[in-house]
């Protein structure tokens, strides 16, 4: 056991002003002492996913990080998504598609494609399979979900147009 | 079906469920928070097989943070063992502690379990107890399971042979005397698990003051889990609640009570204080639940246009260590229903299933998976062997429609399945005559193209008799009720657990359609054994059927007993000229269907709240229970065809198109069965070119993580097309079959018919899974 300390971490906006000790994995923190369960734990070991937040703007796997090094950065979790009850693009796209089954893994596939269709508005169907090929999903077999990315970028082309 | 049509039965709504889970709002159990919960973390054996020659805890329980640590030893004292002894002829008697305290079986059986304020800490603990242990001769795989003086996975049993069932129908021995040609064919399918994205995991609550057990655990069966955690503690069934939050994925590894969390429980009870507890990844690959590892071989007694007039099976499975089930259970079901769409009437079977020192086996999504895998092998050796197309030999032996019912030669009834259509329907749709061409010109590019056919005969839902008759100990029946409360508002629940099938949408359509309510204002609720009815649970592909049927009746009963207070109160004798649409109720008058003023809110409020207006002797309130049990056995059909692309330079696998033509019968939402379709085809891909569980020659799993034991991504999993045929089973209330492990069995089937199609010009055959880039190469050195 090592001493805690305190630390501030900024989530969705929101300082959360916390003691914790150093070896506490971010995800851990996110959930039990932010109360945000949103975000999931599949592996511990980076390869699953469904711990994705966005860490200052970009996807990261909060299960690969200690809550310690999220001081003076910017985390964002599937709770902000949709906070004003409005689903964004690529949630009303899933639930559309059937793009999901136990949901699980969704908030991490949402919060990795909110991000990358953010940076790659036009992509093709073997681009999505390749973004998407970073978290896994047991129940699909991904092809709603693939369609489903496409149906948002789709939207979110036209709607900036 | 009146009133909310375009949202009743086959509807292909949007989930109801979605919202939650994609807001982050689902309630999975470890967001379930229990306040003062302690976090429970398991020592587990890093020896495959070895004595417990003693375990010294006290360092850890003088650790910080640490309330208590123990052994099989306290648990043998809190709690009674599993014995596992149907009366299965055959099948030996076996008996597993809760915890070990004579010697372990396999890499990860557990032997202590640690209780500390939080999981760090638990884990930290871990680290200081000392196990002395005697390393025994561990037995890694069926060959040396089965040898001559083999070491004993079990020591109460006289070897580790712990199943053995054999089976003859007709006369093969007098068919394979008679044949033109004897065809023998093998398949051995490799140790998978399930991987559900969310672990396995529990919270233990005792309330001591009403000496009563709240278990928090996803699971697939609340009721069943609740008896046996009850008789396990020696309390009565009225002290145990199961509650089942939602689940990340089962896949048939959230089924049996383990011993991890009857320890759990157990602590709960001992301490007086919640116990929590969630296994980490490594966990899960290792001592969670296997499945498959079996080996098969076919004999075929064929005449010269490939027609076959006999078969023998012979399967061998490995079990592991543990029988969290009877160890016939899965392998059974294989021999029995292996002839599927095929003619067949001399036929027999060996299944032999044998323990080994690795995690045990359990049902995992198909559990009779390498089913249509050996019979469409065995028609491809066929095809082989006498120079035959196997669409034709397919064809030859495929039974027709007015041949049905038909009677297999173990004695099951296939009936209202469509083999021979989804077969004709599926060719047409992929253009064979085109692929064959694409195949001939590629080929002489040197690009290695296959087209993998596999016609797969599901059996769905297994009813109360096909149990008896298939010698597995349990029921096939569900129970449901449905209530609409004084405000019109409607609940129903079924004793089922969703694991992401959609029940809360699906099963609120049927009770949607039949009171004419929108399915948006019919709640389903699940999962906790006081609330829903006593039902079998969800397992195998039984949700559909047995419960999408038990509260289509109850809600019938119910719809027959609001038209019924309709009647009274218009002052009419009788309610056949009454139904519901749209939550109102109508009369026919000269034909019309007309509005009677009165509605489904006024027919509850009279129910519960005017009791004296109800017609005479009619109970008050609106409420009606059911129990249904389903036929012996639904059927439901399909035929998968699957193109690969072989690198014959690496043994790389590319699938380029996949398709299967589905006959499941009345479907309750077709976006959610062609969800369930698309999921199990990809658990099948995975498994054939991707998964595998490895143990090496000590017995140690080198399969320990993500980065071991592969699941397939987006890039690995084509595209999937599906063509709905249904038909309907005309035994079932609404008509439907069934349907969510087939997908498993077409795939195995298609990818292997594929890639064997492509190895073709090279005169080779796989014959084993997974088909890894090594495996495919072994084939084909000296050849290329």
């Amino acid at each position: 056991m090592s001493e805690s300390v305190p630390i501030v971490l900024r989530v969705n906006g929101e300082e959360h002003r916390l003691l914790v000790e150093p070896r506490r994995l971010l995800s851990d923190v996110l959930r039990e002492d932010c109360g945000l369960t949103g975000t999931h734990v599949g592996c511990e070991h980076g390869v699953c996913g469904a711990c994705t937040v966005l860490f200052d703007g970009r996807p990261a796997r909060s299960c690969l990080l200690y809550a310690v090094q999220a001081q003076g950065h910017e985390v964002t979790t599937i709770e902000a998504v949709a906070a004003e009850g409005r689903l964004s693009a690529v949630q009303q796209a899933l639930h559309e598609a059937h793009g999901l089954q136990c949901g699980f893994c969704t908030p991490g596939i949402v919060i990795t494609m909110e991000a990358w269709l953010a940076e790659n508005p036009n992509p093709s169907e073997a681009e999505i399979r390749e973004a998407l090929s970073g978290n896994l999903c047991r129940c699909t077999g991904y092809h709603n979900i693939v369609a489903a990315i496409a149906k948002a970028a789709a939207r979110r082309a036209g709607s900036a147009a | 079906m009146s009133g909310a049509a375009d949202k009743g039965i086959g509807a292909p709504l949007p989930r109801k469920e979605d919202y939650r889970f994609l807001t982050g709002q689902g309630r999975y159990l470890d967001d379930v928070a229990v306040p003062g919960a302690l976090h429970a973390h398991f020592v587990r054996s890093p020896h495959a097989h070895a004595r417990i020659v003693g375990i010294d805890v006290a360092a850890a329980r003088k650790a910080p943070g640490v309330v208590a640590v123990v052994t099989g030893r306290e648990l043998a004292e809190w709690t009674t063992p599993l014995r596992m002894a149907p009366p299965i002829e055959g099948l030996q008697p076996v008996e597993m502690a809760t915890l070990p305290t004579d010697k372990v079986r396999f890499v990860g059986d557990p032997v202590a379990c640690i209780v500390a304020r939080d999981r760090y800490l638990a884990e930290d603990a871990a680290e200081l107890v000392e196990v002395a242990y005697e390393p025994l001769t561990p037995v890694p795989d069926v060959a040396r399971a089965l040898a001559p003086g083999a070491p004993l996975v079990d020591e109460t049993l006289a070897s580790n042979l712990v199943s053995h069932q054999a089976f003859t129908a007709g006369d093969p021995a007098r068919r394979f005397a008679e044949a033109a040609a004897v065809v023998e064919a093998s398949f051995h399918q490799h140790r998978q698990t399930h991987a559900p994205i969310e672990t396995r995991g529990c919270c233990a609550v005792w309330d001591a003051g009403r000496a009563h057990l709240t278990l928090h655990i996803g699971s697939q069966v609340p009721h069943p889990l609740r008896t046996t955690l009850a008789r396990r503690l020696r309390l009565a069934e009225s002290q145990v609640t199961v509650i089942s939050p939602d689940i990340g994925g089962g896949f048939g590894q959230k089924i049996a009570l383990y011993r991890e969390e009857l320890t759990v429980a157990a602590l709960a009870r001992a301490l007086k204080r919640p116990v929590r507890w969630r296994e980490d990844r490594g966990e899960n690959l290792l001592a969670a639940s296997h499945a498959r590892e079996d080996s098969a071989r076919t004999r075929v007694a064929v005449d010269r246009d490939g027609r076959i007039l006999a078969l023998e099976l012979e399967i061998v499975e490995d079990f592991g260590a543990y029988c969290f089930y009877p160890a016939n259970y899965l392998a059974r079901v294989v021999a029995m229903i292996l002839t599927g769409p095929y003619r067949v009437s001399d036929y027999a079977f060996s299944v032999k299933v044998a323990l080994t020192n690795k995690c045990g086996n359990g049902p995992m999504r198909a559990p009779m998976a390498i089913t249509s895998w050996i019979m469409e092998g065995t028609i491809e050796a066929i095809a082989r062997r006498l120079g035959l197309d196997p669409v034709e030999v397919r064809r030859t032996n495929m039974l027709r429609a007015s041949e049905l019912p038909y009677a297999m030669p173990t004695g099951e009834v296939l009936e209202d399945v469509t083999p021979r259509e989804t077969l004709e329907h599926a060719l047409a749709a992929f253009d064979l005559a085109g692929f064959r061409a694409r195949q001939r010109e590629d080929r002489a590019r040197g690009i290695h193209r296959g087209l993998g056919i596999c016609c797969v005969v599901e059996s769905t839902t297994y009813g109360s008799a096909f149990y008896k008759a298939a010698g597995i100990a349990g029921s096939g029946h569900e129970a449901g009720w449905v209530k609409i409360e004084p405000s019109g508002a409607v609940n129903a629940s079924v004793g089922l657990m969703a694991s992401g099938q959609g029940y809360e949408t699906a099963f609120a359509q049927v009770v949607g359609d039949v009171l004419s309510v929108d399915p948006g204002a019919v709640r389903i609720h699940l999962g906790n054994t006081d609330t829903a009815p006593y039902g079998m649970g969800s397992r195998g592909a039984r949700g559909g059927t047995a419960g999408g049927s038990v509260l289509f009746l109850a809600a019938q009963a119910l719809r027959d007993k609001v038209l019924a207070i309709a009647a009274a109160l218009l002052g009419l004798n009788s309610s056949g000229e009454l139904r519901l649409a749209e939550a109102k109720v109508q009369r026919r008058l000269g034909g019309e269907w007309t509005e009677t003023g009165l509605s489904l809110a006024d027919i509850a409020h009279v129910a519960y709240l005017d009791p004296l207006r109800l017609p005479q002797g009619m109970e008050p309130g609106l409420e009606a229970h059911k129990a249904y049990d389903p036929p012996p056995m639904t059927y439901s059909n399909a035929t998968h065809l699957c193109e690969a692309v072989v690198d014959v330079r690496t043994g790389g696998v590319r699938l380029a198109r996949y398709l299967v033509v589905e006959d499941c019968g009345t479907v309750l939402n077709q976006q959610i069965v062609t969800g369930q379709q698309h999921g199990a085809i990809a658990m099948g891909i995975g498994g054939v070119l991707l998964e595998e569980v490895v143990y090496d020659e000590d017995g140690q799993n080198r399969s320990g993580s993500f980065a071991d034991y592969l699941l397939a991504t987006a890039v690995e999993i084509p595209p999937i097309e599906v063509i709905s045929r249904h038909t309907p089973n005309r035994r079932t209330p609404t008509g439907s079959k069934g349907m969510a492990e087939g997908g498993v069995m077409g795939a195995i089937g298609a990818v292997m018919s594929a890639v064997n199609d492509a190895l073709a010009p090279f005169g080779v055959v796989a014959e084993r899974q997974p088909l890894t880039p090594p495996y495919i190469r072994s084939l084909l050195r000296g050849k290329v």
